[in-house]
């Protein structure tokens, strides 16, 4: 009954979501102007800014490189995260403890330190090709959110479903697949989302695993914003608030939206 | 009999499962920071020797003060307004309470880089702000609040309180309501509530999202380099142009020692602090 | 100090759902009434609506004829127990126990002596500084008890308090927690699910169902005399058996079902009406060999051991009843029997609610 927080309160509540959203707003605002610089509210309406993003080549060709280090970084990231986040539930008690903080470590450490890092040595280094790179450093960022939200979608798992199956006479691995990977389907689907938008908009790795003829969106966007000051980036940018859009939307058919605030 | 085998080798099938995150963790994150961070000592002028090169300029240390100082400002003003806010979503009802938990959800994942543009498009000096105040003639001339450490906190509280506020949702809805209850019975006003029941309890929480905001700041990149520029340079973007404008690889390392140093004491020693208080460990 | 608590016509809906309909009942001044039923019965949400934690959609609610209806929970003064015990986990033991007088604006030594002086009668006194979390279960729902009882409530209330405790804990609790509400004298409300428990403890017990009043009454009475089969079946009168008057012979009545005949002696139940129901505990069917007995015949199915008796799932031409038999002579499955009813054990429904 009594639960109703302090007018003065909720006031402050709806003044942080405005400042939360308003920018937002600001943003598509800027991005349908029909000038050839930034203002709000958009004097004319027009997509022609939108239609400018695919005939400038360097973003055409940052789009295409960032959706595939995401697609490919969150994959490799799974691949690997999903078994280790597996063997980290199953066995607690023979894994050491530290096992599941090393995987927490790329979050841990500051990302530009990282980017930074992987530059040196790999990079210069070994000469390793920038795309490698860049891939290698996208798939460990990503990595953490991987393991993190398996391991929570494991650790409500009953894992004597799985010793019921095999008991039923079905292999370990043949278990694995049939039994707990389609409990934790909506854990891996989180796992996915969050990893691939991390991944597609990371700036401080990125930065130093770009080179000659390869770099990604965030970081093309960055190199634009210093140069011009005309709406390109505002529709990028409206671009990218559409991605999530969809994202989310396709989080909330299938799990339902607050899955995402854990 | 499968089954049987499948225990006994469990140990091994363990660390086999998660050798391949271990060796990509250990071999492409460890390594080469530790390279890194190895690197800096090992320079022919002594070994503490870019240590003492760093603080001996009077420009890199204010970058390091800059940047504390810049974390320590985001981080109060995100808790203060994190915390109210976080209180306010986890009161609301059912219907609201997902849909504000969404708008917190959506800048967090709309990138930095466009979140750090959209306040160049308010802040600049033919920015919106400037634009309006120079309308309602509040102004006469249009103010520089771009690269002014005004502007990175600005932004950079706008990256982090979405963070505060969804960290501090969960730590409010964790404390169990019948212990509220309990107080309210016992005859706690509201406000008594709050301070002797509520407010303790959300302690751990609250320092849990003040290292994740402080560390995030400390370390963000994009946000003091679009609205802060060289101004108002920071330890992030100082060893950007050490490392890629000035090849600067010993500086650019010593910059990310410290970095690292700093964060990762700042998470453990926290984190000590948080579990040793926290009364819901039992 | 001590209060009457009057609950008045009280209704709660959430939308649709009516999950109390129309509840009164009185609490004397230090008496203890449990509120008894299967979940979603309404007893909660009746403790919940007397705590303030819920609003109800109509009528009132009084203590010592101060109306709480529209009063804050804070200001009602009742003292809760909760079944979580919903300990301050931040605060010690003393502290805990000090908490709502140190609301109640009572200085800091005084506050330390009291909440000494009750976590001295819960016999918890050497754990005064320790952190709840150390606890055990019982100690924590000591410390619960002592908690509401050091504010000297005019009422106070429980909310399940034993069911997170093990079988023999639960026993020497409950023996506790009425010894020191007799000896204070407070009027109590006590929310339960087991009937042993409830039966026990109070002076007074209002079964539940479906959000309504099913019967209030003293333990004793509602064990031999339920007022209606609903609770005739909650207190384990497991045979219900349909009966019309055929014959009134003096004090001896006739009764048939199924072409049965039983005889029943008026004096034990009152006025037996021309239709009514004849309830019975497994114990009040004797089980008869004599094929000359006067009772129902019935044909012996499963045999169960209870330890002090055999008990018989029995097919009879009024239905499937329960009855226990000697645990002498085992009797085989399919055995044709008598069973008779032994009217001193008996009591009588009226038929309108029938099965």
């Amino acid at each position: 009954m009594s639960d109703r927080p302090h007018p003065v309160l909720i006031g402050i509540a709806a003044l942080v979501y405005l400042f939360l959203m308003l920018p937002l707003v600001i943003v598509v605002g800027a991005a349908l102007s029909d000038t050839t610089y930034l203002t709000f509210p958009p004097q004319g309406l027009s997509l022609r800014w939108f239609q400018n993003i695919f005939e400038i080549s360097a973003f055409r060709r940052t789009i295409v490189t960032s959706l595939q280090i995401a697609l490919l970084g969150t994959l490799i990231a799974l691949l690997i995260g999903i078994p280790a986040a597996y063997a980290l539930n199953r066995f607690r008690i023979e894994l050491p403890k530290w096992l599941g903080t090393l995987f927490v470590l790329p979050i841990l450490v500051p990302e530009i330190v990282f980017g930074f890092a992987l530059l040196k040595s790999l990079t210069v280094g070994t000469g390793a090709p920038i795309f490698l790179s860049l891939l290698i450093g996208h798939t460990l960022i990503v990595l953490p959110y991987v393991v993190r939200v398996i391991s929570a979608s494991l650790a409500s798992f009953d894992f004597s479903i799985e010793e019921a199956a095999i008991s039923l006479g079905s292999a370990p691995v043949k278990t694995f697949f049939t039994i707990v990977l389609p409990n934790v389907r909506a854990g891996v689907i989180a796992a996915f989302i969050l990893a691939f938008i991390t991944s597609l908009n990371d700036v401080s790795v990125s930065l130093f695993l770009t080179g000659p003829g390869i770099s990604t969106l965030p970081i093309q966007i960055l190199a634009h914003v210093e140069q011009f000051f005309d709406p390109t980036v505002a529709s990028v940018s409206v671009l990218l608030m559409f991605l999530t859009v969809a994202v989310m939307a396709i989080v909330e058919r299938t799990l339902g939206l607050t899955f995402l605030a854990k | 009999m499968t089954a049987r085998r499948f225990w006994r080798r469990s140990g091994a099938t363990g660390w086999a499962l998660t050798a391949p995150a271990t060796l990509a963790v250990i071999g492409f994150l460890i390594v080469p920071i530790a390279a890194v961070i190895a690197g800096t000592f090992m320079d022919p002028r002594g070994a503490f020797a870019p240590y003492i090169a760093y603080f001996n300029s009077g420009f890199r240390t204010t970058v390091l003060f800059r940047t504390l100082q810049i974390s320590a400002f985001t981080t109060i003003i995100s808790l203060i307004f994190g915390f109210m806010t976080a209180y306010v979503v986890s009161r609301a009802p059912g219907k609201l309470k997902s849909l504000l938990i969404v708008a917190a959800v959506f800048p967090l994942l709309t990138g930095v880089v466009v979140r750090a543009f959209a306040w160049l498009i308010i802040l600049g000096r033919n920015g919106i702000l400037n634009q309006t105040l120079l309308s309602l003639g509040i102004v006469n001339e249009p103010l520089e609040m771009l690269y002014t450490q005004g502007a990175v906190v600005v932004g950079m509280v706008y990256l982090f309180v979405p963070l505060m506020v969804l960290s501090l949702v969960g730590v409010l809805e964790n404390i169990p309501k019948d212990v509220l209850q309990a107080s309210s019975s016992l005859g706690a006003s509201p406000m008594a509530t709050f301070w002797q029941v509520l407010l303790p309890l959300a302690v751990p929480g609250l320092i849990v999202g003040a290292v994740l905001v402080f560390t995030g700041s400390f370390t963000a990149y994009a946000t003091p380099q679009l609205l802060g520029g060289e101004r108002q340079t920071v330890l992030a973007t100082l060893l950007q142009q050490r490392a890629m404008v000035s090849f600067d690889w010993v500086g650019a390392s010593t910059i990310a020692t410290i970095m690292t140093v700093i964060t990762i004491s700042i998470v453990l020693a926290m984190s000590h602090i948080a579990r040793r208080i926290n009364p819901m460990a039992t | 100090m001590t209060q009457p608590l009057d609950i008045n016509a009280v209704s709660a809906h959430y939308g649709t759902t009516k999950v109390l309909e129309d509840l009164s009942l009185s609490v004397q001044a230090g008496e203890l009434v449990s509120l008894l039923g299967a979940s979603g019965c309404g007893k909660t949400t009746t403790l919940r609506l007397i705590a303030g934690f819920l609003a109800p959609t109509s009528g009132s609610i009084s203590l010592g004829g101060r109306d709480l209806t529209r009063l804050p929970t804070h200001k009602r003064d009742i003292g809760l127990v909760f079944q979580n015990y919903a300990l301050f986990p931040h605060l010690s033991v003393l502290d805990n126990v000090a908490f709502g007088l140190k609301q109640r604006g009572i200085g800091a030594d005084e506050r330390r002596k009291r909440a000494m002086a009750m976590l001295e009668r819960v016999g918890l006194a050497p754990l005064a500084e320790r952190a709840p979390g150390a606890l055990s279960g019982g100690q924590k729902q000591r410390v619960a008890l002592a908690r509401a009882l050091v504010i000297e409530p005019p009422l106070l209330m429980f909310d399940e308090p034993l069911s997170n405790l093990d079988a023999k804990l639960r026993v020497d609790m409950r023996v506790e927690i009425r010894q020191l509400q007799r000896a204070n004298g407070t009027t109590s409300v006590y929310v339960t699910h087991d009937q042993e428990e409830a039966f026990s403890i109070s002076d007074r017990v209002a079964i539940m169902n479906a959000g309504r009043l099913m019967q209030f009454d003293r333990p004793e009475v509602l064990y031999r005399r339920p007022a209606n089969t609903f609770v005739a079946r909650f207190v384990g009168f497991e045979n219900i058996i349909p009966l019309k008057v055929v014959a009134r012979d003096g004090d001896i009545v006739v009764a048939e079902t199924a072409g049965m005949r039983l005889r029943l002696p008026q004096s034990l139940f009152g006025q037996i009406p021309d239709t009514f129901l004849l309830a019975t505990r497994p114990d009040g069917l004797v089980v008869s060999t004599d094929p000359a007995a006067e009772g129902l015949s019935a044909q012996l199915g499963l045999r169960t051991y209870l330890g002090r008796a055999y008990q018989y799932q029995c097919e009879t031409p009024a239905g499937h009843l329960i009855a226990n038999g000697s645990l002498t002579t085992p009797l085989e499955a399919g055995t044709n029997v008598k069973l008779v009813p032994m009217p001193e054990q008996c009591t009588i429904l009226a038929a309108e609610d029938a099965r």
